[in-house]
């Protein structure tokens, strides 16, 4: 086991350098760069910006270099200083902003895991296990309207509804007066009593998923003659079906676990974009969309390297999960 | 017979000339009625008495020298009184002041403070301001709000003094001397003297490297093709004195929003040849930067890091956060006419906002105090059915956008150029547009009919280049398309090219989206065109498409507005030369005269008539007589009726503000555009609520 997990580390490295080149070629693909929305910015403002003012702010940042000067450059001080780069937009270093968000990013995103889990795999198995039957029809239309509605659809209902209805402003985290309060119980009391909607239209997306993935796998294991034998046995139902085929039917469950890692940095950008919350995920969103290379490129870098660190802990968890997996190659 | 309707029409129409008449003998207040909707009557509630006398400049250059003071008080009550013997503060600083941690009011404002009073006379105290913002890139949504500099606009938009105390610029408009007002302080307390004007000029402006930095503010202080840089010379420590090497008249507009002076004992910490070298080069890296010059441009802002400032509020936590603070500046230098310190309300909030459901959310939950940025004319009606819900008010302003269509001049096909360049072309494009049908569907025709040309509030408004080829005449468009030579068709009845080689087309671009109100008007632009068998097609870029299209001159015809239209002589860039390169009408041309060695640029014909209009205006900015500026501008404008360089389609497009119940001095049908502040041309320091208490203390 030792040997298959540190085997798996030295592939990560050069998996990661691969990644790193093509999100940072990627980013390079869209027309202008950064500089030329900036001077437009400042140009409609009514700043006269020369061309010589432009040449130097070129310079400055490394934009008139190849982008393989730029991308090495980006590199080297990433490994020898833990330096990401300046973001252009904030012009404040790419780190401590990424640091900044990431709190409050993974805090929702593992609420939103835990509410998943605790909603999804019980309602699977009971729907699997109660096939056709009212409630089966009920938890399966809920999550076709989930699966099927986009969560940030979701969240502009709910906020509609809460304006129409209640005429409150739901969007955001906090009351305006908590966000540059300093943390207290009142505080806390503000943000718990807005955080479950977002919680809440964040699960349901995936919920849905899980449901129907582990429902029809679940289904397919109940017929299986283990099954049989084991109920024939005398068995008790609640252990059988939880022990036996519930670990095999999570197989799909565990393989795509390893993702989650990075979802929890990213944040849901869509949702949190709608609700106006301020997670890392609208940051990123930004930075794309403005071309703020070294704010963008760091963190396609960190979600890669979370998913493929993700991966490796869904091979493993697999692996202890289900006994048929070998760890060879 | 078009020529003979031009001939018909006299340069300047009798109405045009007694109106600009108007503007300069009888005075500036009457300027300002000429276009702008009824405001409120301006009574304050202490009257003054005394016509304005220290308030007023000695030598402004846009003041009319014989205006009535009785006739101009409506208008103008906002910015006259008399200067009041004694002075109050805001409570929260009375509290400091108590606590010994400031000084008394009196030691705190100049000798002779500027007087503002407020549309509905002096306020109350207190209270919080909320906006929204859009984050970081929304860096001027709140710089807008505080920022105060040498002069300032009067609601007539002539200019009254602010820091400075009065103005001169000699006959040849080469010189400029400025009078600060004795005893003004930055926001940490200390003297603002022209030893900050002094260190900016000797160590930012003609500094070898900060110079080209892009916030160092250098563009607005030089002057002729050489672009060379004004001497500067301060006798003493009230008086600034700039010199420029060509007449520059317009100057004055430069120092409205900017500054030619920074805070120069707080900036040395970021000077390379003031700061100590290893301090200096731990506080780069920390910052992440790479050079002292990044470091220095980047705090010179206001805003940022605790700059101190000159402006009406100042930071209280880091710009960029999602709840940024703005809290009074306790040395802002401008009083009320009953000697009350200003501004009357306390703290300035804005919140960002990540998506436009989000804002709107915000706006009908009654959570916006007073907007009109990122407010979009498309959520009018949502805006106003929720009025009393969220307990405001959408007042309408006039924006100085235009709906607008720029064929290039320049296009890279031959065959679309020969047409484009066509003045009869351009003249049944402008009259195949249904200008009120495209108001009633698109603005409830709250809009205007008119061609792209200077808002009627503006100094420079100019009637027959408003009205001119607006008339919807489907059969004269025809007429004049099918003399022009485009008179054949195919068989969907669209006219093909003049050799016959295929149907005539081309593609407009603009970064209108579907479903948003341009979108939909640039839509029917290309069904009017289709309905009189041009075919055009319209496509919605990227931004940065847009502008790469643009500098390479590969652009067709563009659908992007113009504004600009309130000052049309304050900015450099100018959309009447056809160099502002996002409105295309002149693309390859207009690279030409920015940059003579770009490879896109091309130099239009010798005896076409855009080598007038550069002629015109080279020669308008260097015309220290404000009133031969204007006839010489107009003159320009002369050409621009006469050949419909782009068309415009809809223009005095109102602009939503959101106002929240109980917010006074607030002026409705003021103008909107950038030169002027956006919604905060109109004295925000002087808005007051009703009742604080209910609005954050």
């Amino acid at each position: 086991m030792a040997k298959y997990i540190l085997k798996r580390i030295l592939y990560m490295i050069p998996t990661l350098f691969v990644i790193s080149i093509i999100s940072f070629a990627i980013i390079q693909l869209p027309p202008g760069d950064f500089l030329t929305s900036y001077v437009a910015t400042l140009r409609q403002q009514g700043e006269d910006i020369d061309a010589t003012a432009i040449k130097a702010l070129e310079e400055q940042y490394g934009l008139n270099q190849p982008i393989y000067v730029q991308y090495g450059k980006w590199m080297r001080n990433i490994l020898l200083y833990g330096d990401f780069g300046l973001s252009f937009e904030w012009r404040r270093p790419v780190k401590d902003l990424i640091w900044e968000r990431i709190g409050l990013t993974v805090f929702i995103s593992l609420l939103t895991i835990l509410v998943t889990w605790i909603i999804s795999i019980p309602a699977a198995v009971y729907v699997a296990t109660h096939q056709y039957s009212f409630l089966d029809y009920l938890i399966s239309f809920i999550s076709f309207v989930g699966l099927g509605t986009p969560g940030f659809l979701i969240a502009l209902v709910y906020l509609w509804i809460m304006l129409s209805v209640f005429g409150v402003n739901a969007a955001g985290l906090f009351s305006e007066q908590y966000i540059n309060a300093p943390w207290n119980w009142d505080k806390i009391v503000d943000m718990m009593s807005r955080i479950w909607a977002p919680v809440l239209i964040l699960a349901l997306d995936n919920t849905a998923g899980i449901i129907r993935t582990v429902r029809a796998n679940l289904l397919d294991e109940l017929n299986k003659p283990y099954v049989e034998t084991a109920r024939a046995k005398g068995l008790k139902e609640r252990i059988l079906i939880w022990k036996y085929p519930v670990r095999v039917a999570l197989n799909p469950f565990f393989s795509t676990v390893g993702w989650t890692l990075a979802a929890l940095v990213s944040g849901e950008t869509l949702v949190a974009v709608v609700l106006n919350i301020q997670t890392s995920g609208p940051l990123l969103l930004r930075a794309l969309t403005s071309q703020d290379m070294y704010l963008a490129g760091a963190f396609v870098l960190l979600l890669s390297a979370l998913t493929v660190l993700g991966t490796l802990i869904s091979d493993i968890l697999l692996a202890i999960a289900d006994p048929r997996i070998r760890l060879e190659g | 017979m078009v020529k003979r309707t031009m001939q018909n029409q006299r340069p300047i129409s009798r109405r045009t000339f007694l109106r600009l008449s108007a503007v300069f003998t009888a005075g500036a207040g009457l300027a300002a009625c000429g276009g702008e909707p009824p405001a409120p009557v301006a009574v304050p509630t202490v009257a003054p008495t005394e016509p304005p006398v220290a308030a007023e400049p000695t030598a402004a250059p846009a003041e009319p020298t014989s205006a009535p003071a009785a006739d101009a008080a409506p208008t103008t009550a906002a910015e006259s009184g008399g200067q009041p013997s004694s002075y109050n503060e805001a409570p929260m600083l009375a509290a400091l002041v108590q606590a010994g941690s400031l000084p008394p009011v009196e030691q705190r404002l100049p000798k002779n403070p500027m007087v503002v009073d407020g549309l509905e006379g002096p306020g109350n105290y207190g209270g919080t301001l909320r906006r929204a913002y859009n984050g970081v890139s929304d860096y001027y949504g709140p710089n807008k709000v505080q920022q105060i500099s040498l002069v300032w606009f009067k609601e007539d938009l002539s200019l009254r003094p602010d820091l400075a105390e009065s103005w001169e610029v000699s006959e040849d408009a080469k010189t400029w001397t400025f009078k600060l007002r004795e005893g003004l302080k930055w926001s940490d307390g200390k003297d603002l003297t022209t030893d900050d004007f002094k260190w900016y000029y000797d160590h930012v402006l003609t500094h070898e490297t900060l110079a080209t930095q892009a916030n160092t503010g250098r563009g607005a202080y030089i002057t002729g093709a050489d672009r060379t840089l004004m001497e500067a010379e301060f006798p003493d420590k009230l008086t600034a004195i700039f010199k420029f090497a060509d007449p520059n008249p317009l100057f004055i507009y430069q120092v409205t929003r900017g500054q030619p002076f920074v805070p120069s004992e707080h900036m040395k910490q970021f000077h390379a040849d003031f700061a100590d070298p290893a301090e200096l080069e731990a506080k780069v890296k920390e910052a992440g930067f790479e050079t002292w010059e990044q470091l220095f441009d980047d705090r010179n802002r206001p805003l940022i890091d605790n700059r101190p400032s000159t402006g009406t509020w100042i930071p209280a936590n880091t710009f960029g956060e999602q709840l940024f603070e703005m809290v009074r500046n306790p040395y802002f230098t401008q009083v009320d006419s009953a000697g009350n310190q200003l501004p009357y309300i306390d703290k300035v909030t804005h919140l960002i906002f990540e998506s436009p459901e989000a804002l709107s959310s915000r706006v009908i939950a009654g959570e916006v105090d007073y907007q009109a940025r990122h407010m979009s004319i498309g959520n009018f009606t949502l805006f106003k059915e929720n009025e009393n819900q969220g307990d405001y008010k959408v007042v309408l302003g006039v924006t100085a956008g235009h709906i607008a269509f720029q064929p290039n001049h320049t296009a890279k096909d031959p065959k679309l150029r020969e047409f484009f360049q066509n003045r009869d072309v351009r003249l049944a494009l402008s009259h195949a547009i249904n200008r009120a049908e495209m108001n009633e569907l698109l603005f409830n025709g709250t809009a205007e009919p008119r061609q792209y040309s200077p808002l009627k509030s503006s100094p420079q408004y100019y009637e027959k280049l408003t009205k001119s080829n607006i008339e919807y005449d489907v059969e004269k468009a025809n007429q004049l398309l099918d003399a022009a030579g485009y008179d054949k068709k195919d068989s969907e009845g669209f006219r093909l090219w003049k050799d016959g080689s295929g149907t005539l087309s081309f593609v407009i671009e603009g970064t209108a989206l579907p479903g948003s109100t341009d979108e939909d008007a640039v839509q029917t632009l290309v069904k009017y065109f289709a309905a009189v068998g041009v075919k055009a097609a319209y496509k919605p870029v990227e931004r940065a498409l847009y502008t790469q299209h643009f500098n390479a001159n590969e652009i067709e015809a563009a659908f992007w507005g113009g504004d600009r239209t309130l000052l049309p002589l304050v900015p450099q860039q100018n959309i009447f030369l056809g160099t502002t390169l996002d409105r295309p009408w002149a693309c390859a041309w207009g690279i030409w005269r920015n940059n003579p060695d770009d490879p896109n640029g091309e130099q239009p014909p010798a005896d076409h008539w855009i080598n007038k209009i550069w002629a015109l205006w080279d020669e308008l900015v260097t015309m220290a007589d404000e009133q031969a500026r204007d006839q010489k501008f107009f003159e320009l404008l002369d050409i621009w009726a006469e050949e419909m360089p782009m068309i415009g389609i809809l223009g005095e497009l109102p602009q939503p503000i959101i106002v929240k119940n109980g917010l006074k001095g607030v002026r409705p049908g003021i103008p909107i555009d950038d030169p002027t502040k956006d919604e905060q041309i109109a004295n925000n320091q002087t808005f007051y609520w009703d009742d604080p208490s209910k609005h954050g203390g």
